[in-house]
């Protein structure tokens, strides 16, 4: 038996759950309820243009966030000693291993109006907050679930640098400010690269974190894309919704690929 | 030439790495224009010391004294001191051109001399086009790092840490990736650089033949303690212990017995030498370098022997002759067949004596 055969499980499995929705997905995206062409479920996306963009400007939001936290983090798990950051890259994993519900649903009791951080501060005489339902609770639950996914392909990139080019540059006359700016950070482009991809693509189509953090308040594309599935069973606006989805996401992997043609983040994606 | 001014002065730098010392109080110093190299085994402690000295590593104990002053809390990006590191650490995500010009992007238009920032690109230009000569690789600016090959990047290791004309240049290894031919090719190169620019190369290696050709001055290493100091035509002809002659050059090293001054007993034959000032009946080693053995007529010999086996080595044939108590390796031009009986004869300038070590 050819090698190629051993990959036949996987190839029916892609098969079943990948193409064959893909293709039901561009089929229902074009069609009306009673299956003749229409391109209007498209357009209807401009109705809810404002949604759309809110899912974009909160991806982003969120990809910078955990950059912006990610990067140090990476950088100090990288750094020589070890057991020290082994047991930082467990504490970055940790979460990673419950599933995403379990740990959004963990997020919200913190944030409740009745929950840990207002009993906090209440204890210390502080007003209570309304923090559920605003866009910054949704932020969080959304750094909180991605940020592994940034911090990981980073970690690997500058794990791999060899400390020899950063004393080659403080050699040279660089100072700790400009090794970072000008080796490290320019040498780990593969890395935040692969981090970007893995964080932007599936904060975009956030659900349940939005509907879970805002108690329903804050929509995004995908519990719109949800709703139009589920409760207003209407799988043809739900494709095309979906199908304008997709496109951005791989519009924008290839603008990413572009800064990293060899593809070296780590190759996650 | 090799100026009297004392450069870099090392006092007393002892060194451990967990539990085990790599360098046992190190006094040494460096003068300016000098060409020094740290000779030894893998683990001799010389690349620490040579760490020590670009401050990439603090010692445990002792001073660096860079023209007097301690270097303890300079950091490595403030001292006028460059390194070629071995395999040579180059960024990877620039071009030669940006990789040469690292150094000089770094420090302000006054520093190189000019006073706009566009000035200061056309002075870098200016530098890293003459450092590109010097070392031979003119045209290849744009060329990125992983399309060299080694020598190549050896070369661009160099003109990166030359450009910025340091007092001290600081080399690991630097050729040990090299073929031979290069390695020839490159040490030759290294040492015109050096004696046309006038720096000081302080030169790691465990190369001996490498020391003996390019160093002003060798330092014999091993186990963290300096061996001998000096020459390579000293320490090659004057090794100072057994471990020296053993490791500068092939030798052959026996026990015997200083029967008075410029006369030493081994193997149970006297033998005149040059060297005095031993107790009487002083128990020293002796070394006898391959080169120095003269092949003479069985009966004309001071020992005689069995040629046990024959390799040519391209200038000379390699024989080992066996006396009985002792295989003697012996290097000739003129060849003689395994099995026949030669005579062997010293000339007392050859026979070096050095005191046992304790």
């Amino acid at each position: 038996m050819k090698r190629s055969w051993y990959a036949a499980p996987y190839a029916v499995w892609m098969a079943l759950f990948t193409i064959v929705p893909l293709l039901l997905v561009c089929y229902y995206a074009f069609t009306t309820r009673s299956g003749a062409f229409t391109t209007e479920n498209l357009t209807r996306i401009f109705d809810y243009a404002p949604v759309l963009f809110d899912s974009l400007r909160l991806a982003l939001y969120c990809t910078a966030l955990c950059l912006l936290i990610g990067y140090p983090a990476a950088y100090f798990m990288a750094s020589r000693d070890m057991s020290r950051s082994q047991s930082l890259a467990v504490l970055i994993l940790l979460p990673m291993w419950m599933n995403f519900l379990l740990r959004t649903y963990a997020m919200m009791t913190l944030f409740e109006n009745n929950g840990v951080l207002n009993t906090l501060f209440e204890a210390l005489g502080l007003p209570r907050q309304q923090m559920i339902g605003t866009e910054g609770a949704v932020l969080v639950g959304m750094v909180y679930n991605f940020l592994p996914f940034m911090v990981l392909p980073i970690y690997t990139v500058l794990k791999k640098l060899d400390p020899r080019v950063i004393e080659a540059a403080e050699d040279l006359g660089a100072n700790p400010v400009r090794v970072v700016t000008r080796v490290v950070l320019p040498m780990s482009v593969p890395g935040i690269v692969s981090g970007i991809t893995m964080v932007f693509m599936p904060a975009v189509t956030t659900f349940a974190i939005s509907r879970l953090m805002s108690s329903g308040m804050i929509y995004l594309m995908g519990d719109m894309i949800e709703e139009f599935y589920i409760t207003m069973n209407n799988r043809n606006v739900g494709s095309a919704m979906s199908l304008v989805m997709m496109v951005l996401i791989l519009i924008s992997i290839g603008f990413l690929r572009k800064a990293d043609p060899e593809g070296q983040g780590g190759g996650l994606w | 030439m090799v100026q009297d001014t004392r450069l870099i002065e090392l006092k007393g730098i002892s060194k451990s790495f967990d539990d085990t010392q790599v360098l046992h109080s190190i006094d040494l110093y460096i003068r300016k224009c000098e060409f020094i190299t740290l000779l030894g085994p893998s683990g001799c402690g010389k690349t620490t010391l040579l760490r020590i000295i670009g401050g990439f590593e603090t010692p445990d104990e002792g001073q660096v004294l860079f023209e007097g002053a301690d270097m303890a809390n300079v950091p490595p990006y403030r001292r006028r001191i460059n390194t070629v590191f071995q395999k040579y650490a180059l960024f990877s995500h620039l071009n030669v051109f940006d990789n040469i010009a690292f150094g000089l992007n770094l420090k302000t238009p006054e520093a190189l001399g000019v006073k706009t920032r566009r000035q200061k690109r056309e002075e870098i230009a200016r530098r890293v086009g003459r450092m590109l000569k010097l070392v031979k690789m003119e045209g290849y600016e744009k060329r990125s790092i992983d399309q060299l090959s080694g020598g190549q990047q050896q070369r661009i290791a160099i003109a990166r840490a030359l450009v910025n004309e340091p007092e001290v240049l600081l080399l690991d290894e630097p050729l040990g990736a090299l073929d031979l031919k290069l390695r020839k090719e490159m040490q030759v190169e290294l040492k015109a650089m050096q004696q046309q620019l006038g720096i000081t190369f302080i030169y790691v290696t465990h190369d001996q033949e490498e020391a003996l050709t390019m160093s002003d001055t060798v330092v014999v290493l091993n186990g963290g303690r300096i061996q001998q100091i000096g020459e390579p035509k000293r320490i090659y002809d004057e090794p100072k212990n057994a471990f020296v002659a053993d490791f500068i050059g092939e030798s052959n090293i026996l026990s015997g017995i200083m029967r008075e001054d410029c006369l030493v007993e081994m193997l149970g034959v006297e033998f005149q030498c040059v060297d005095e000032g031993f107790a009487k009946d002083e128990p020293v080693d002796v070394v006898v370098r391959p080169e120095d053995v003269m092949i003479v007529g069985e009966d004309v010999g001071m020992l005689t022997g069995t040629v046990e086996s024959v390799i040519f080595k391209g200038v000379h044939y390699e024989m080992m002759v066996n006396t009985g108590a002792m295989r003697w390796k012996v290097h000739s031009t003129t060849m003689q067949p395994a099995g026949s009986r030669v005579g062997m004869s010293i000339v007392p300038f050859n026979i070096h004596i050095m005191r046992k070590e304790a």
